[in-house]
């Protein structure tokens, strides 16, 4: 074997390094899902009568609906019964004011800056990050909600702003992503346990950024978080989520429904790193990423980003998309999907151009490596209303090894003839020439190959907030070492 | 050196789509699909390149200029490598006219060295017209040179003011950027047609 190939195998045969458990005593429902069941998880998070008709609504839709199968992935069949819909760290009757200490190592050893004392000191002058942290079912900690307060600002868990704000919940809940809008989508409406609530006030610029950290501990259960995101005209926030899993031989199902509203004038960033256990070499186990994200720039002039470095889960069926309703809206997707191994990868974004003047831009860099599928997927939209709006989309593919799979299926849909669509797609693979050049300079093989996947991934990278940044340009060179082909 | 090049006319709605072609080692195929105005039609084209060498150079050109139904769908599979595709397909949509395009490259697992192209191109021209584009990739080898480019867009307005500000009237400038737009595509046709698409615009 060549050196090369051999340095790829390391490479491509990197632990990973999250995969630990965390042994803290856990309160579960039983296994299945019924409305019985959905009772129970309502009862426990003591939910309002709305709110519970909205979830047995969901469930009788659910029931009536298949799984959608027009995705390029080998799903492993799933059996909805032989789920554990809610799992929680058990605590005292009241909400506890300490964090649990094991919960607070395995944070400590995520690197989650829990504590407001160890928020990133030093990264940026005064910079501060507001984190809600999610464990299996529920929300155990959420930071700097007294500062976020004093300028008017929500964001808390999701089960603590139905009971503090139940209009806002109930006016925006399910208004981006209806209940039945897919299989996924209707499973989470009937089940889903926690995630972060935002709400930014009329004008007011979010000071720091916030973050969600989700965590699946618990083995056979799955995680069904929902998050909803909205800023009220002219307003701006900075939102980034990062989630992590054990390792297991058993696939575990990550279903949740991200909807973000953006009134007029308001601009949202929305950045994830997904890290997800992607499952060992040989395609056992790994989180099985089946999400809906959706936002609706319903204003003139409202924003809305989106970037992702997508590098864990066995299978991720992912794509964040914008409703450009508003008139001079404008939505931006970058994304890096890297698979590796046995890792599959069917994601991309939908932008629906409603409003006149729309803009929106598309940057997707696939890479993939081992013996893994990676597909872009997207849909771009010109409705008859959308005088002026303009679409550019790029998406790149770099094949590293000769048998993994690159595709791109993007759909582009006109009518209007005062709009303009641009979609162009390369697939290719790291040069013999740049690898030469780089290791006749004295650079490690290895080195070199994340040398040039972090140049090829960097158009998206500079786009995450910086802590971010950092993370996910550790992660691509640790999910690459060893990719020379 | 290659031995002439069978050069295929097929004019959609009239000849029946040839195919599916099956293109061993170094042969090649010139072919270009035709679809007139007042046509419509639903036609799907395969292509196979099996050997080293074999090369496929496709062309296409649709005038929807009223109530047209125009679907098209291409498949080049790349079952060896060494093999050469390039596909270009332009045309018009007006009037209430719908035009819709499915267009796969699927290169075969160690297909390497395979170079393929695709690329759609449509002009609207109507608030009651739509078009439609599916340009896809299906990629199993890693020494590849593949990419497609896909747009929809409309007359320049730019073009046309410089056009216009020279004295070129409205309905002839539109001519000029419709014609500058088909040519690549246009200039693959026999004189007689090529007349025959102008006189359409």
């Amino acid at each position: 074997m060549s050196r090369s190939n051999q340095t790829i195998d390391r490479f491509t045969s990197q632990e990973y390094k999250e995969g630990f458990v965390t042994q803290v005593a856990q309160e579960f429902v039983p296994k299945g899902l019924s409305e019985e069941i959905i009772r129970l998880i309502s009862a426990k998070k003591d939910e309002p009568d709305w709110l519970l008709q909205f979830r047995l609504d969901a469930f009788r839709r659910w029931q009536k609906m298949t799984p959608p199968s027009w995705g390029h992935l080998h799903l492993p069949p799933i059996d909805f019964q032989d789920i554990i819909y809610y799992a929680a760290p058990k605590r005292p009757e009241d909400r506890p004011k300490e964090i649990d200490p094991a919960l607070q190592e395995t944070f400590d050893k995520l690197g989650i800056p829990i504590r407001e004392r160890e928020v990133l000191a030093g990264v940026r002058d005064k910079r501060e990050v507001a984190v809600d942290a999610v464990f299996d079912s529920v929300s155990v900690a959420t930071t700097f909600r007294k500062t976020l307060s004093e300028q008017g600002i929500i964001f808390c868990s999701f089960s603590e702003a139905v009971h503090e704000h139940p209009d806002l919940v109930r006016k925006y809940l399910a208004s981006v992503v209806p209940v039945g809008d897919n299989f996924y989508a209707a499973l989470n409406s009937d089940v889903f346990s926690d995630g972060s609530f935002c709400y930014v006030p009329k004008g007011v610029k979010c000071p720091m950024d916030l973050s969600s950290y989700f965590r699946i501990n618990a083995s056979g259960t799955g995680q069904f978080e929902r998050t909803l995101i909205v800023a009220d005209e002219g307003a701006s926030l900075s939102y980034m989520e990062g989630c992590t899993a054990p390792m297991r031989d058993e696939h575990q199902l990550h279903a949740a429904v991200v909807e973000i509203v953006v009134e007029k004038d308001a601009d949202v960033r929305y950045s994830t790193v997904q890290n997800w256990y992607p499952g060992d070499a040989e395609g056992r186990g790994g989180i099985l990423n089946l999400v809906t994200k959706r936002g609706i720039c319903r204003g003139s002039g409202s924003h809305l980003s989106w970037t992702q470095v997508e590098t864990g889960s066995a299978v991720t069926w992912k794509y964040p998309s914008t409703i450009l309703k508003g008139d001079f809206s404008s939505s931006e997707f970058y994304s890096v999907a890297l698979t590796n191994n046995f890792q599959q990868a069917d994601t991309g974004t939908k932008m629906i151009h409603l409003g006149r003047g729309t803009r929106s831009r598309i940057v997707s860099k696939g890479i993939s490596a081992g013996r893994s599928e990676n597909s872009y997927r997207g849909l771009v939209q010109m409705g008859p209303a959308a005088d002026g709006a303009r679409n550019y989309s790029q998406c790149d593919s770099l094949l590293i090894g000769s048998r993994c799979g690159a595709h791109t299926f993007p759909v582009i849909k006109g009518a209007n003839p005062r709009a303009t669509v641009e979609h162009e797609a390369t697939t290719s693979k790291i040069s013999e020439d740049q690898l030469f050049y780089l290791q006749s300079r004295g650079i490690a093989p290895e080195e070199a190959v994340a040398l040039i996947v972090n140049g090829y991934a960097r158009e998206v990278l500079q786009r995450l907030p910086m802590e971010f940044a950092v993370e996910a340009q550790k992660l691509l060179s640790v999910s690459l070492e060893g990719a020379v082909g | 050196m290659k031995e002439s090049v069978p050069e295929l006319l097929c004019m959609l709605g009239r000849d029946a789509l040839p195919g599916p072609f099956r293109l061993e080692a170094g042969q090649a195929l010139r072919l270009t699909l035709l679809a007139l105005p007042g046509v419509s039609v639903d036609a799907s084209l395969e292509v196979q390149l099996l050997g080293p060498g074999a090369e496929l150079d496709l062309g296409g050109l649709y005038l929807c200029r009223s109530d047209e139904r125009v679907r098209l769908s291409v498949r080049v599979r790349h079952e060896a490598g060494g093999a050469v595709s390039h596909q270009l397909l332009k045309g018009i949509v007006d009037g209430t006219a719908r035009f819709s395009f499915d267009g796969l490259i699927y290169v075969a697992p160690d297909a390497q060295k395979t170079e393929a192209v695709q690329q759609n191109h449509s002009l609207l021209l109507s608030d009651s017209c739509q078009a439609e584009t599916r340009p896809q990739l299906e990629i199993y080898a890693d020494d590849v040179i593949c990419s497609h480019g896909a747009t929809l867009g409309h007359l320049n307005a730019d073009e046309q003011f410089y056009m216009r500000s020279r004295g070129i009237p409205e309905e002839e400038a539109r001519r000029l950027q419709m014609i500058s737009f088909l040519s690549p595509v246009l200039s693959r046709l026999p004189e007689a047609l090529q007349e025959e698409c102008l006189a359409a615009l």
